[in-house]
């Protein structure tokens, strides 16, 4: 405990030109892995062990860290996002599948209440003609709606597909590994891009910004899902203090790891804070783009539109 | 007796791709949509799916990406050039 007090001391005494790394931008050799100095490479090859590390009890600590309000940040995303049937959308580093499986509820309760409208205009129908009409819906009860899962960690999307299996959800959802900065998909192609609680481990976050503007039709919509930064001091040093001595803590307890946990508190701290990120946003193209902040800034939600 | 050996052999060689209901046992197929969407993520050209390989083959650049219990490996250091030869059936399980 005493010790990562000092280096959290050590911190505030970083050079200036730190900064640059810190913002995930083309910098030189160094760049940062929570408060270590570490190389581009060496970024890339620690992250990916920690997501291998946590995968299957990543879920279980995203419970315990944030007492399930996690599931409420997920559920305000997709309200934000608010898609009809027939949207497409591409989740990156969505490992897991939570964005993935409420999307697809979100649309299949949207088509149900689009179904039943429709149903209802039509009082006078025989029985032959009902009975038609539930047959040509009944496959396509998520109105041709997509989703398709980007991760980079093999394991991370091992653990959703299972849990897809388990949960039932296989129709209108599919799994790809891939490279946020270098996305195996055609431009123009999808209606909504997310990344919720990702970009932080990206390690250039201006080429992933990029790919996600490549990607996205005219007229799509980036949505980014992210720890940020609490401005009210008081707030502020007491999310500190939960955060750098409970999280590891639990880390340790619950998934028998707290230097993953302890590298999970110090990235949320290197990364950039929503004016820096709403400008790196609009730097890769996006337009009106704009961000909510959730539990005082603790998470923010950021959107930007291709125009 | 040899009615059961003979029943054993024509399970084993009854080969690759088609129909995953066995699970692990055979290398699973790829998600048709998919292809709607996947290029190549250097040159963000299109693909071409191998069913025999179970591979998804950039032609200009002469590499192919494998597909793992049904998820394509969409990264440059997973791929593999064509030129050499494809990878034994059933080697590539976890």
């Amino acid at each position: 405990v005493r010790l990562w007090r000092c280096r959290c001391r050590a911190l505030l005494s970083r050079p200036a030109g730190a900064v640059r790394a810190r913002r995930g931008l083309a910098a030189g050799p160094e760049m940062h892995f929570g408060f270590q100095s570490v190389t581009e490479e060496e970024r890339r090859e620690k992250i990916y062990q920690v997501f291998e590390n946590v995968a299957k009890k990543y879920d279980v600590m995203n419970d315990s860290m944030t007492l399930g309000i996690h599931r409420v940040w997920k559920d305000i995303l997709m309200h934000k996002m608010n898609p009809c049937p027939g949207t497409l959308l591409l989740d990156v580093a969505g490992g897991t599948g939570d964005i993935a499986f409420r999307f697809i509820n979100y649309v299949r309760s949207v088509r149900q209440r689009q179904l039943q409208r429709k149903l209802k205009h039509h009082q006078d129908l025989s029985w032959q003609e009902i009975f038609e009409s539930y047959q040509k819906d009944k496959f396509n009860s998520l109105g041709d709606s997509q989703v398709v899962v980007c991760d980079i960690n093999r394991e991370m999307l091992k653990v959703g597909k299972q849990k897809a299996q388990h949960l039932g959800y296989s129709e209108g959802l599919s799994w790809v590994l891939g490279n946020a900065e270098e996305l195996p998909f055609d431009d123009d192609k999808f209606d909504v891009y997310t990344i919720a609680f990702g970009i932080r481990n990206v390690t250039r976050i201006d080429l992933a910004l990029q790919e996600a503007y490549r990607v996205l039709k005219p007229g799509g919509r980036f949505l980014c899902l992210e720890f940020s930064h609490v401005s009210n001091p008081l707030l502020s040093r007491l999310y500190d203090l939960y955060s750098f001595q409970v999280i590891p803590v639990l880390g340790e307890v619950i998934a028998g790891d707290w230097r993953s946990y302890q590298y999970l508190v110090e990235s949320i701290r290197q990364f950039p804070p929503q004016e820096e990120l709403k400008a790196m946003i609009e730097d890769a193209g996006f337009f009106k783009v704009d961000y909510e902040n959730l539990n005082f800034g603790i998470v923010a939600i950021h959107s930007g539109f291709k125009l | 007796g040899p009615a059961l050996g003979r029943s054993c052999h024509r399970q084993q060689s009854s080969g690759s791709g088609s129909g995953s209901a066995s699970g692990s046992a055979r290398p699973q197929p790829l998600e048709p949509s998919l292809l709607r969407f996947l290029v190549c993520p250097l040159s963000k050209r299109p693909l071409r799916y191998e069913e025999s390989t179970n591979e998804l083959i950039n032609e200009e650049l002469g590499i192919a990406y494998p597909i793992i219990d049904g998820i394509p490996n969409m990264v440059p250091e997973a791929a593999r050039m064509t030129h050499k030869k494809p990878p034994a059936e059933g080697s590539e399980q976890p």
